[in-house]
């Protein structure tokens, strides 16, 4: 049981650290475009079509398709109320990736969330 | 920028994101269900579990509802604030163990509510931070 546990988390980790892979790509796919919101539906148009001829919006999907089919795994072997929440812990991952791989602010306020969500992950595993 | 105000449209909005995302793991974990007996050794076994998995109706299903949820939440994101359309829409937390009761018959400790709510509680104030960044920056 407690291996059981601990595999299980660990490609629930892995699901997440996917998630977050793909979160960078979107995140650096859209940013290279420098795009503006617009009602301008021509310029909106552009923007798919320069959105969707981009490498990396094609790696993201690719980390995200991954993704989903660890997830299946992960279901077939957990329950869902158990692997819901431990999902959560890509939260984790986006403030690590925020702060150390695209140097964003992080706020005392965001720190202690993604605190808060760690010690609910170890409640909902403990369990 | 900041629009804080929940309209009744935007409500119902964000009440069916919390359905639809409670849906789509419920519909994703009666595919991978069916295959639980199945044991993944090595990529073979991987491949063939998945194959398996996905001729389920229930995952495809589960895909719809993901493009169902992700043109109404991106939607709703440019009516209101991240700081507002989180929280609303994280009630899935307490949903989908709800759902998981008593539709899979699964067991929920005590612990495990707890757990939950830190999560959830994380989720919200993570979310409040995004409004405190967009005034930094302001």
């Amino acid at each position: 049981m407690k291996q059981g546990l601990l595999a299980v988390l660990s490609l629930i980790a892995l699901t997440s650290l996917c998630d977050t892979i793909n979160q960078l790509f979107l995140k650096s796919a859209i940013d290279s475009l420098n795009f503006t919101p617009t009602f301008n539906i021509i310029k909106i148009f552009k923007f798919i079509f320069k959105l969707i001829s981009n490498p990396r919006l094609w790696l993201g999907f690719g980390f995200s398709s991954i993704s989903l089919c660890i997830w299946l795994v992960v279901l077939s072997k957990a329950d869902l109320n158990f692997a819901f929440s431990a999902d959560s812990m890509h939260y984790i991952f986006i403030a690590l990736a925020s702060r150390f791989v695209l140097k964003e602010k992080m706020s005392t306020r965001r720190w202690l969330g993604t605190g808060l969500i760690m010690v609910g992950i170890v409640f909902v595993s403990l369990s | 920028m900041f629009k804080k105000k929940v309209t009744l449209k935007i409500l119902l909005l964000l009440i069916a994101c919390d359905i639809l995302e409670t849906a789509l793991h419920f519909f994703f974990k009666k595919s991978a269900l069916a295959q639980s007996n199945k044991v993944i050794v090595d990529l073979a076994t991987a491949v063939e579990f998945l194959r398996a998995t996905f001729t389920s109706p229930f995952l495809w299903m589960g895909l719809f509802t993901v493009a169902a949820v992700f043109i109404i939440w991106s939607t709703v994101l440019t009516k209101i604030d991240l700081s507002v359309a989180v929280p609303i829409a994280s009630f899935s937390y307490i949903l989908v163990p709800l759902v998981s009761i008593i539709f899979l018959h699964e067991q929920v400790t005590v612990l495990r509510w707890l757990g939950v709510l830190f999560v959830l509680a994380g989720v919200i104030l993570v979310s409040l931070s995004s409004k405190e960044r967009l005034e930094q920056v302001k």
